[in-house]
């Protein structure tokens, strides 16, 4: 029988960034897809009231990101050391998180090579995914909502930035890429060792994990993990 | 006998012409001309004396001549001391006249306070931006976009993206008309955007045919191509296409249609709804020449223009797609590795 532990993985603020994360892009994608396709997607019914809802879900969103970076960048001040890939992690950590996920996992002939900690919390993938999303797509995203919501005041920069239409489209793939993650983010967090375990943490803030879990990269180069 | 009838008729005919002196031996527009169309008439009588030939020749009542209207102006006139006589709208705009005693506007304005008889012009020939002017007199834009904003979304871009008349009106549809704007750039910033003048794009035309900046093969009628070839290369002149949606009939009921409360009228009616579009370019008399365009998508066909985008009908087809593609990759992640994960599971309970 093996023994489990709980660490605290998840503080309160990141547990609240999260669910008002999750629950506002949901809304913002099936809103946004109404918004697009009003002629094929009717979900709402009143345009109105989907754009307000919308507009109402960024608002949302951009808050609780600016709760995220201000936890993580003022307070927590690990936001570097858990969302920044080291260079081990780029060169041996995201092929062999990959390689588990795409070809052990299915053999079950290894172990999941990342073991969470509150530093470390993040596999190489991850880290890499969700940098992208956090700090390069979300601010993208959050920047042109803000100025598709306010368009007469800002339509000098709109223009300068090649205007309405260039302004749209790049919220659409953005917009695209945030529904796509949805799905693979959803998945993989029922990769754990029940497909349970990795939601729990998300509402308590405790993640069970075995006590002699052995992490590769934190022994392999413990600096530059730490 | 013969001698009886004839003296009737000369008396008849002489009758006639006297009681029709004041017309048929008036002054014609000509005489008219000479004083009212002269700046000095303001000095001696008043600025209403004065009648702009700029704006006159312009207006769709410059064809009828003065007399039509003021038919009662005498060979002695201004020394008669008699007012000329106005004819009034409604002898020739009579079902006008009963749409328009018909709303609310009647009671407030009549049909002088927003049509200066001498300056009118068909629809067709003023920019939406003017047709805002005459609404503007007796509005505040303030005012419109506080109204406006307690149940509008974007009620100042509404605003200024549509003449008043596309909502208050009694015409069922709408067209697009595009107009150019030019802007000035600085430091990367597009600034000081307004409506390009007759001379600004002469300068650029050929042959100085402003018409033929876009209509190229001179046909007379705007294909898509020949738009969207605009579209791609009018950045670089510093000019952009303009979008403005306008009435299809003119109306004077000023009512509000109920389908025009309902954002879907406009915002879900998809890219292919939009099919009858015009470019109004400058004549060089201070109108517009409207240049229909080929029915079609002229949105779909032009990704929308730079400074006209409207939710829900502009779209960019490739672009939609690419969408699509990311959000079924996004899907067929979970689907592919889930499928292998079911089938694998065997594998991972031996492990444990």
């Amino acid at each position: 029988m093996r023994i489990k532990e709980k660490i605290y993985l998840t503080p309160t603020p990141i547990r609240i960034w999260h669910w008002l994360n999750a629950f506002g892009i949901i809304t913002l994608c099936v809103t946004g897809a109404e918004i697009r396709f009003p002629e094929f997607v009717h979900i709402f019914g009143n345009f109105k009231a989907v754009v307000r809802v919308h507009n109402a879900a960024g608002i949302v969103v951009a808050l609780s990101f600016a709760l995220w970076f201000i936890y993580y960048a003022f307070v927590a001040r690990t936001l570097i050391k858990i969302y920044v890939p080291t260079v081990t992690d780029i060169r041996k950590g995201l092929i062999r998180q990959a390689l588990y996920y795409f070809f052990y996992f299915f053999l079950g002939s290894k172990p999941n090579p990342h073991h969470q900690t509150p530093e470390n919390k993040f596999n190489p993938l991850q880290k890499s995914a969700y940098m992208a999303m956090m700090l390069i797509l979300t601010p993208i995203v959050i920047i042109t909502g803000i100025f598709l919501m306010n368009v007469t005041p800002l339509r000098n920069f709109v223009l300068g930035i090649g205007a309405l239409k260039v302004l749209v489209e790049v919220h659409w793939l953005l917009a695209c890429s945030f529904c796509a993650f949805l799905f693979a983010h959803f998945y993989l967090a029922t990769l754990g060792h029940t497909p349970f375990a990795h939601f729990i943490p998300m509402w308590t803030g405790w993640e069970e994990i075995e006590p002699n879990a052995h992490d590769e990269d934190a022994t392999e180069e413990p600096k530059a993990a730490a | 006998m013969l001698r009886i009838i004839k003296q009737i008729c000369i008396g008849g005919i002489a009758g006639c012409l006297l009681l029709a002196a004041p017309g048929a031996w008036g002054m014609d527009a000509q005489d008219c001309a000479e004083c009212h169309l002269d700046t000095s008439i303001i000095e001696e009588g008043g600025r209403y004396l004065y009648i702009d030939p700029g704006q006159y020749n312009r207006s769709a009542h410059s064809e009828e001549g003065c007399p039509t209207c003021h038919i009662s102006v005498s060979d002695d006139h201004p020394e008669d001391g008699v007012r000329p006589s106005r004819a009034l709208c409604n002898s020739c705009h009579d079902s006008v006249a009963e749409e328009y005693a018909a709303c609310n506007h009647a009671a407030n304005a009549d049909c002088t306070e927003c049509h200066n008889p001498h300056q009118v012009k068909s629809i067709k020939t003023v920019s939406g931006f003017d047709m805002n002017g005459m609404c503007i007199e007796c509005h505040d834009p303030k005012e419109v976009s506080g109204t406006h904003g307690v149940w509008l979304p974007q009620a100042q871009l509404h605003i200024e993206a549509l003449p008043c008349i596309t909502c208050h009106t009694g015409s069922e549809n709408y067209v697009i008309t595009f107009y150019i704007e030019k802007f000035e750039k600085r430091a990367g910033t597009a600034t000081k955007l307004q409506l390009a003048t007759f001379a600004d794009l002469k300068a650029i035309a050929p042959a100085g045919k402003v018409e033929h900046l876009i209509d190229t093969n001179a046909d007379g009628i705007i294909n898509l191509a020949e738009l969207k070839a605009f579209n791609s290369s009018s950045n670089k002149q510093g000019l952009k296409l303009k979008g403005m949606m306008t009435p299809q009939d003119a109306s004077h009921t000023y009512s509000t249609l109920d389908n025009r409360w309902d954002c879907t009228f406009c915002h879900a009616s998809g890219p292919s709804a939009m099919q009858i579009s015009f470019v109004a370019i400058p004549d060089g008399q201070g109108t517009y020449m409207q240049i229909e365009v080929e029915p079609g998508a002229v949105l779909d066909a032009i990704n929308g223009t730079p400074d006209f985008y409207m939710v829900g009908a502009t779209r960019n087809k490739t672009l939609s797609y690419v969408g699509l593609i990311i959000v079924v990759a996004g899907l067929l992640m979970p689907i592919g590795h889930g499928s292998l994960r079911l089938l694998t599971m065997k594998n991972r309970k031996e492990e444990e």
